[in-house]
């Protein structure tokens, strides 16, 4: 796990490469009880609503923007994670999820990192962008 | 001039609860299933024990599942047709394990328009507070629903 004392202004973290199936899709939405066919799902539904096929829950890209964080610097490390979702997220396409370190500052006792994070597509598409708020612990 | 927008403002200040939500292992299974979450305290309970924890602990985006859960009023915004989820925001406050009961509270923050080089759209921000079996509160989140002309 990184210490606040070694991380930089401009420092990266990731990328995550990840890629969300048609049946890590499904299972993400029964859990949240959406198991009818949607345009999460259903790639006739998708092309009615005017998608290519079917797309990522806004909530599913968010969870997996989280993982970068958590993977990085441990489970309570994510604090803060305010999205905006540019263009629909597809299935079965390598997502890559990144931070830039854009503030480092001690506020109440904690080491704040503030960072911008971004999930693209494979040719460069900016599905969604954001800032996150991250602690990590000082060097014992 | 700023656009005069037409919505229900007798929501604002009305809180919507909804719960209790058990969060069982096989919610937070799922949950790191469809995501394909490696990190072991969200996904080995042994592993979780170790590090401290009661049980299997929750990753901190967990509570924006059930804020679908949470029958919101129509805010009769007179505005555009098609809507989108525009964004949203969560504030992991303290962590949440298989065992621990979550009821929501949610209420209108704000309606308002932003103009830019594609016209103008209208948001609809919803805001909840997620509290556990003790009263404390666990995470906040605020979703962003977009409205075009």
């Amino acid at each position: 796990m990184p210490y606040f004392e070694d991380i930089e202004l401009g420092d990266e973290v990731g990328p995550l490469v990840i890629e969300a199936s048609d049946e890590g899709v499904l299972a993400f939405c029964r859990v949240w009880g959406n198991d009818a066919p949607s345009r999460f799902t259903d790639a006739e539904i998708a092309k009615n609503d005017r998608f290519p096929g079917p797309i990522l829950p806004g909530i599913m890209s968010m969870a997996l923007m989280a993982r970068l964080f958590t993977n990085w610097a441990g489970p309570e490390s994510l604090k803060d994670l305010d999205l905006v979702f540019r263009q629909p997220v597809p299935h079965n396409s390598p997502l890559s999820i990144s931070a830039t370190i854009t503030d480092t500052r001690q506020e109440d006792g904690e080491n704040i990192l503030e960072c911008d994070v971004l999930m693209t597509g494979p040719e460069g598409q900016r599905y969604v962008g954001g800032k996150a708020l991250v602690t990590l612990p000082s060097k014992p | 001039m700023a656009l005069e927008l037409e919505y229900d403002r007798s929501l604002y200040g009305v809180e919507h609860k909804a719960g209790p939500f058990p969060v069982t292992l096989d919610v937070i299974k799922s949950f790191t299933m469809g995501t394909g979450e490696t990190n072991p305290i969200f996904t080995d309970e042994d592993a979780a024990k170790a590090a401290g924890y009661s049980s299997l602990v929750a990753p901190p985006t967990l509570c924006t599942i059930f804020v679908r859960q949470v029958k919101l009023p129509d805010v009769k915004l007179k505005f555009g047709k098609s809507g989108m989820h525009a964004g949203q925001k969560v504030q992991a406050l303290a962590p949440i394990v298989v065992g621990d009961e979550i009821t929501a509270s949610s209420h209108l923050k704000d309606v308002y328009a932003k103009t830019g080089r594609s016209g103008t759209m209208v948001f609809v921000v919803w805001e909840t507070t997620f509290s556990n079996q003790n009263g404390q509160v666990v995470a906040e989140v605020q979703e962003s629903f977009a409205r075009r002309e």
